[in-house]
């Protein structure tokens, strides 16, 4: 009896490794939800929306200007930030602010992307903290799943201007 | 009517067998991001301790838990090649106090290590570019650490040794025959598995 418990244990265990780590690699390999906490994406995402955030694009490496993407925060591994790519390597962004007198601008370094989030008055972004590594992108967000009365595609840039 | 059969037979085989595939695909992938890779290294950046071609495993538990400290040779992601990977020794944490300047420079300068970043340099000062060309890199680049460096491989066993500082003696040690015909498979399963991915 014992034993027979044993075998089942076993099996049990088995089993959820089993699927436990196919499951991982569905996150890690087509895509995951998630909560998107802060104001810093508003009008786009606000508090306590749930996003279906793509890893494809992120791993054929075809994140486009404009897209909002989930990446790692540079300052703290374990959080995540959700922001749009308003400049790729390469590109010549803009640093100062609407109300400067002078423009200021910068030209992002390869492998880096520029970040900066839709309600530019109340977001930290790569205005503060530089470019970051495209490698510490995790995925593209492409759907927005709650809450349903603004479920579907999100929409793009409302700073357009900003991007050069 | 027959060969309707067998070409369902044949259906059913085919999907079984990619589905067997995709099974144990998944559970290799996770073994080699929770537990570790083998990693070959090439450059010269971190000689003595690992030279050109050195095949080294790098163990992901540290990484995950937060444990990488000072002197740990880590494998992290390159800040400006998202496809390459760079091994590297950690010569500072978060709050650090680094030395930038050379050692023939007069005037010293030093800058502090920014919040979740790490200060990574080679071995070989003269041959590497690490974080006094590029500055700190996050910590979340990070991809695992160095733990042990593959000596040599013989018919029936391999050679580790744990990579220490350049004066420090080296330590060896050699792993009984049936740990390791179970690396051996572990290697090989991996490159298969790096091929049918890639």
């Amino acid at each position: 009896m014992f034993r027979g418990c044993l075998v089942k244990t076993i099996s049990f265990v088995g089993y959820t490794v089993q699927y436990g780590c196919i499951a991982h690699c569905a996150f890690e390999y087509i895509g995951e939800f998630v909560s998107c906490s802060g104001p810093s994406m508003e009008p786009t995402i606000t508090n306590h929306d749930v996003v279906f955030s793509e890893r494809v694009s992120r791993n054929l490496c075809r994140i486009q200007k404009g897209d909002i993407v989930i990446a790692k925060s540079p300052f703290d591994p374990k959080m995540n930030i959700c922001k749009r790519v308003m400049g790729l390597e390469g590109d010549k962004v803009c640093t100062s602010g609407p109300s400067d007198i002078f423009k200021t601008h910068t030209y992002v370094p390869r492998g880096h992307v520029w970040l900066e989030g839709d309600n530019l008055r109340n977001s930290t972004d790569s205005r503060s903290y530089g470019p970051i590594p495209y490698a510490l992108i995790r995925g593209r967000v492409c759907l927005k799943m709650w809450p349903p009365h603004s479920f579907g595609v999100l929409a793009e840039s409302p700073n357009d201007g900003r991007i050069l």
